[in-house]
């Protein structure tokens, strides 16, 4: 959501005695009347307030992830090709997952599978505590390039693992993490904004 | 002036007992007459034992004649029944009793009362304070209220005794009884209902407070407290909670002797017949008494109890926070409702301090509009007696504010009901909201009639992102009353959405979908891409604040 300036000088009806307020001689047509009568003035007032002027509307406004997020972005961790994005929200979580040139994109039928199974156990059944967990996506071995406690992963990409491929940046997000303080500037300070990754990887 | 009444023996000086007036003097006569009525064996014995005037009053049930004297001292009380008692006296022929031979010492601190009511008592300053009169203790009471500056239309007395006063008296009931009961006397002047040191306390400075403050006395939201409290455990303190370790303190004499039995018991108001003590266990005192050294010290403490002013509010500012918000000293936002709101109730009501209450909030960047949010502040220790002048002064203040943030309707007063009202509205009600939504590709006429048609859906929201970090992470199911798309003039992927939902629900993860843990949402529902730019709430329905 963009900020709108929107205090707007609105009049100050002078405010009658509540207690000889009747429908018939209402004045203040601010105040909400039971009965409803001296109700459309405010439903003016009301509708005036909410519409938005149309010139100050962006042709195409921030996303809710560009508005809340800043978005860094990791080449090659661990092994080559695992290139991953990293939503950090103001309060600190950081979601987590596919890069657009994560290695898994280059088969050109897309993925197809998503399970999180890593050796004996499932961790879509596992609850939501402990450190550093590893995520395991279709062949290959991802881990997730911020330590930090596991707060969720993304159980959609099992039913609908083509997420990743339509929105990985979005609904195809892997996990969602809770980093140390310490622990997030180690990471940050290996990571590129978007223009720095698209440069480095368009180059190749 | 020379008429005999006005002047006690004591002890062989003459005290003045009262003023000149004719009433003053009538009232006394009362209270000689009473005290003439009294066995004087037995008030011998307890003027002896440190009792003081009051107490032998309370004691009898005679004590409704001091009500009309107020200004009558303790001392001078004393005095009268010392004189009264030596002259009735004959033979004593209480075998113990010594008094006749013995020198009458003035009562420093009564053994049964402490003190309270001889109106001697330790200040807040940790200074004897010797109020010898009921007038002049309530005048003392009158100062503090008038100090602290309340306009009142009424008072509430509150008061507090150490509970071992209700030991005392449940003593010496059984003392007399014990001692007097074959008395012929006993049964016609010694009742078996009595009231309590406490109550009659009570009695005691009701009338004169009424006077010195010219209001009644009734349950008042205003109180004035007095709070006794033991200044260091007295010897009969430690003999009684000690219980029957110490017999070696006592006498043995079966006229004299009382057995501790039992535990401290409340102070509550109670009416005890003295044919029961018998059965029932009770705190002792011996005979003769321990001198007791300290009287009790006294709080006095008036304040009114919290007043609660509510009605609805709206905030017209996305800069506005609805609570106080700072961090590390540094403000969010560039005020609240809070501030705006109790910031200015404060002051015209002389309180010391408020709370604010609202049935649920809004975000900082949510203009709250419509019909307003209801809210209720508290205001602790008001000076300032609230009438519908004073809150439409207040209604007028607030809405007049330079700054144009925030209005509130309706304001009234509420009762202490007034947090169920709010409880009772947070959770269970509906809101209204609209807000202004974009999409990844143009609106169809298709998609109007669609989201028009959806009625009670349910959703399912995953706690959202920007909140995760400080709740658990929990599915919530929430429902979506009804929809309606209003376009926007000159625009093809800006609209409208009316929305009335569930308590509870987050209106902007519905609409972006929170990268899909809230689904459905606008998004998911219209197949596209959907962004929120502004919100607005414009209704929460709560009939309680309604006007």
């Amino acid at each position: 959501m963009t900020e709108q300036n929107t205090t707007k000088s609105h009049k100050n009806p002078e405010i009658p005695d509540q207690e000889t307020l009747h429908p018939g001689t209402e004045q203040n047509p601010m105040i909400e009347n039971k009965q409803g009568g001296g109700g459309e003035e405010e439903e003016e007032e009301l509708k005036r307030l909410l519409v938005p002027n149309v010139e100050d509307l962006p042709l195409s406004p921030p996303s809710a992830i560009e508005s809340n997020f800043t978005t860094y972005f990791l080449t090659d961790f661990l092994y080559p090709g695992n290139d991953q994005y990293v939503h950090r929200h103001a309060n600190g979580l950081c979601i987590i997952g596919l890069a657009p040139y994560h290695v898994a994109f280059k088969d050109e039928l897309g993925i197809s599978k998503v399970s999180f199974d890593v050796g004996k156990t499932d961790r879509s059944t596992i609850k939501v505590t402990g450190k550093r967990k590893k995520v395991m996506c279709f062949l290959k071995f991802v881990e997730c390039c911020v330590k930090g406690s596991l707060l969720e992963v993304n159980e959609r990409l099992i039913e609908h693992p083509q997420l990743l491929n339509s929105s990985a940046n979005r609904e195809g997000y892997i996990a969602i993490i809770m980093p140390k303080p310490q622990d997030w500037l180690k990471a940050k300070a290996l990571m590129l904004s978007f223009e720095e990754y698209q440069k480095l990887r368009e180059t190749c | 002036m020379a008429d005999k009444d006005a002047y006690v023996n004591d002890g062989g000086d003459k005290v003045q007992v009262s003023s000149t007036s004719a009433s003053n003097e009538d009232g006394l006569k009362l209270i000689r007459d009473a005290a003439r009525s009294l066995p004087p064996d037995a008030v011998k014995n307890l003027l002896s034992n440190g009792v003081c005037g009051r107490c032998i009053f309370w004691l009898f049930s005679i004590h409704q004649h001091l009500l009309p004297c107020p200004s009558i001292s303790s001392s001078a009380l004393s005095a009268i029944l010392r004189e009264s008692a030596e002259t009735e006296g004959g033979v004593a022929d209480h075998p113990n009793n010594l008094d006749s031979v013995k020198e009458l010492e003035e009562v420093e601190v009564c053994k049964i009362c402490l003190g309270i009511m001889q109106f001697v008592y330790c200040d807040a300053k940790e200074m004897l304070a010797k109020k010898g009169s009921a007038i002049d203790f309530a005048t003392t009471i009158a100062d503090v209220v008038k100090l602290e500056g309340h306009q009142i239309e009424s008072f509430s007395l509150e008061l507090s005794l150490p509970p071992i006063i209700v030991d005392n008296e449940e003593s010496i009931w059984s003392y007399m009884k014990k001692t007097y009961e074959s008395k012929p006397w006993y049964r016609e002047q010694f009742p078996s209902q009595r009231i309590t040191i406490k109550d009659f306390l009570r009695l005691s400075l009701t009338n004169p407070l009424e006077m010195l403050l010219d209001v009644k006395s009734n349950p008042s939201s205003f109180h004035i407290r007095l709070t006794y409290k033991l200044s260091d455990a007295s010897p009969n303190e430690q003999l009684i909670s000690k219980g029957n370790e110490c017999n070696k303190r006592r006498k043995i004499d079966e006229n004299d002797d009382l057995k501790k039995h039992g535990n401290v018991e409340g102070h509550e108001f109670r009416k005890r017949s003295s044919n029961e003590l018998g059965d029932n266990k009770f705190g002792g005192l011996t005979f003769p008494l321990e001198k007791v050294s300290r009287c009790c010290s006294l709080i006095i403490q008036c304040y009114r109890t919290s007043i609660y002013i509510g009605g609805r509010y709206l905030k017209y500012s996305r800069k506005v926070s609805q609570t106080r918000w700072i961090i590390d000293d540094e403000r969010m936002g560039e005020a609240s409702v809070e501030e705006i709101v109790g910031g200015t109730i404060l002051p015209i009501c002389q309180g010391d301090s408020y709370k604010f209450h609202a049935a649920g909030r809004e975000d900082i960047d949510v203009r709250m509009l419509g019909t307003g949010r209801p809210f209720l502040v508290e205001i602790q220790n008001a000076r300032q007696v609230l009438s519908e002048v004073l809150i439409k002064d207040i209604e007028k203040k607030i809405n007049s504010t330079e700054t144009k943030y925030v209005r509130v309707k309706n304001l009234k007063e509420f009762g202490s009901q007034g947090w169920a009202l709010m409880r009772e509205g947070e959770s269970e009600k509906q809101k209204q909201y609209v807000a202004v939504v974009w999409i990844s590709r143009p609106l169809d006429d298709n998609n109007v009639q669609t989201v028009s048609s959806l009625k009670d859906i349910q959703i399912l929201q995953k706690t959202p992102v920007r909140v995760l970090h400080r709740r658990s992470s929990l599915v919530r199911e929430k429902i979506i009353h009804w929809m309606k798309i209003e376009r926007i003039a000159g625009s093809s992927q800006y609209f409208l959405l009316h929305l009335c939902t569930q308590a509870g629900t987050y209106i902007k993860e519905f609409v972006h979908g929170d990268l899909g843990r809230t689904h459905p949402s606008i998004g998911s529902i219209l197949g596209c891409r959907a962004e929120i730019l502004q919100l607005d709430v414009t209704d929460v329905k709560m009939d309680s604040f309604q006007s």
